[in-house]
């Protein structure tokens, strides 16, 4: 596909923007997309995810923009407009207004990776259950019965770990 | 099938006439400190001055082998010529107070302090190494966290300054050399269809930058819901099928005259020109490197066509040199320093294609 803009080279960028609540679509080849900033080499952050994201965020009205994060005092307009969150704080007051973004970026909204050291124990447990049933599988591909059978062992164990705490909640 | 332990070392250059590195960078904020764009540049120094101290006062073995750079301390050459390494992003160098770099003595591993997150822990390793690169990373993730407390939420994971990056934090890369694919003005059908899957293709210097001397970045792009596993299998997969589709582009052009004429017209240049621009000589040594690939130039291997590329970048040039030098004087020196690495390279050695 030929860029949108000059016309001349092979579009390699592909870009969507919401303005004025119009939905757009560009394909650019890096020249233009370059000067139509959505890149710069030294400038800030390269290709714009943060500008992109934020004009995706300014489609939303938002009807709570006088609420602050009292950590770092952005508003959710702030985080909006820069496209970037001011602390860890404001993900848990602005958990909704981020959300549907976040679901736009990422198409989930749940974390399944490794865990800090600051993780609750629920989802530490959790996660140790998915990391056990990938090498299980792995295991069973290599035909490692021996390591498969312990670490089918160890998921029970931890699943019945598991829901304990969940119960221990619950009270 | 079953993979044999003692082949996985093996393995790790097979692919070497295509991937050329292997980069893993997580992505990691301090919980009690605001993001970057929300610190002054008294509490950026405070940030960084403590990210230090939990590295070099560190209890484990790594500990010792760290230095730290303050970024405002280093002249322009220096800065660039740490982008130019791939050590830290051009982003880090743009704006230098209050930012910190600690960097492993073989350079495999480069902290960023301040980037556009608290901490950005990179390890690059030669050639495909994903799973090396991968424990590296983790476990140095691991150490920090422990003295850090870094910033998480149950359902979110790892927070970051950028909501693009939530989850792992993990972007996990390969630098991959595809003339052929290029050549064939395949590019941007094959980056149409891998933003669907995932996942995103870039030139040489990361976001934003252009394709020099056909190498391309592969990365993963989404970060949330996905672990760090199957994200890096993923990322395998693909760039596997890329590797495959590379390979059977140049095959297409084997007994094509003149992509050999090509390259050894681009030997000829590298080994006998006296002045040299960057563009020039990138893509002369791009050509150059097709060559070692399609089995048309014998006596030179990849580790130091993959050391010049690195070499003959205007700052780096500099750096090494220790001192400024004008555009043209520049051209001299690399042109200097490629037809000596090359001449040396006469004698057809050992190699590895004719296995």
């Amino acid at each position: 596909m030929l860029c949108q803009s000059c016309e001349k080279r092979q579009a390699t960028t592909h870009i969507k923007t919401i303005l004025n609540g119009e939905l757009k679509e560009y394909n650019l080849c890096p020249e233009c997309a370059q000067k139509m900033g959505y890149g710069s080499f030294f400038g800030n952050f390269g290709f714009d995810l943060d500008k992109l994201f934020g004009s995706f965020m300014e489609s939303i009205d938002s009807p709570k923009t006088a609420k602050r994060c009292q950590c770092c005092g952005s508003s959710f307009e702030d985080i909006a407009k820069s496209g970037k969150v001011g602390c860890a704080n404001c993900y848990e007051v602005f958990y909704e207004e981020l959300l549907p973004s976040i679901q736009r970026i990422h198409g989930r909204t749940c974390h399944t990776g490794k865990l800090a050291h600051s993780a609750g124990t629920e989802v530490k447990i959790r996660n140790e259950i998915t990391k056990c049933k990938y090498d299980l599988e792995q295991a069973v591909k290599a035909q490692e019965f021996e390591k498969a059978a312990e670490l089918r062992d160890r998921i029970a164990e931890l699943e019945k770990d598991y829901k304990k705490s969940t119960d221990n909640g619950k009270e | 099938m079953i993979v044999m332990p003692e082949n996985k070392n093996q393995n790790l250059k097979d692919v070497s006439d295509v991937v050329i590195s292997t980069r893993i960078r997580f992505a990691r904020n301090l919980q009690e400190y605001p993001f970057p764009c929300k610190l002054s540049d008294e509490k950026k120094c405070r940030v960084a001055n403590i990210v230090k101290e939990a590295v070099l006062d560190g209890h484990s073995a790594i500990s010792s082998k760290f230095k730290y750079i303050q970024m405002s301390e280093l002249t322009q050459e220096e800065a660039v010529s740490l982008v130019e390494r791939h050590l830290v992003s051009p982003e880090f160098i743009s704006e230098r107070l209050g930012r910190g770099l600690l960097l492993l003595d073989d350079e495999s591993v480069s902290i960023m302090i301040n980037e556009e997150d608290h901490v950005r822990i990179q390890v690059i390793k030669p050639y495909m190494d994903l799973d090396g690169a991968y424990d590296l990373a983790d476990k140095i993730d691991t150490l920090l966290d422990e003295q850090l407390n870094f910033a998480f939420n149950d359902k979110l994971g790892y927070l970051t300054q950028c909501p693009t990056n939530i989850g792992t934090g993990m972007r996990a890369s390969l630098m991959l050399h595809l003339p052929a694919l290029k050549e064939s003005n395949s590019m941007g059908r094959i980056s149409a269809s891998l933003s669907k899957l995932g996942l995103v293709i870039r030139g040489l210097y990361g976001e934003g930058t252009e394709p020099i001397g056909a190498i391309y970045q592969l990365s993963n792009q989404v970060t949330l819901g996905i672990s760090e596993h199957e994200a890096i299998n993923n990322l395998r997969d693909i760039a596997s099928q890329l590797i495959t589709q590379e390979r059977s582009a140049r095959e297409m052009l084997t007994k094509n005259i003149t992509v050999e004429d090509t390259v050894c017209r681009s030997f000829g240049i590298l080994q006998f020109a006296k002045l040299m621009s960057n563009d020039e000589c990138m893509q002369l040594l791009s050509n150059l490197r097709f060559g070692i690939e399609m089995g048309i130039i014998k006596n030179i291997d990849f580790d130091t066509v993959n050391h010049l590329m690195t070499e003959i970048q205007p700052a780096t040039l500099m750096k090494n040199i220790g001192k400024k030098l004008t555009p043209q004087e520049r051209d001299r020196i690399r042109a200097e320093l490629v037809r000596t690495a090359l001449l040396q390279k006469k004698v057809p050695s050992s190699h590895r294609l004719e296995n």
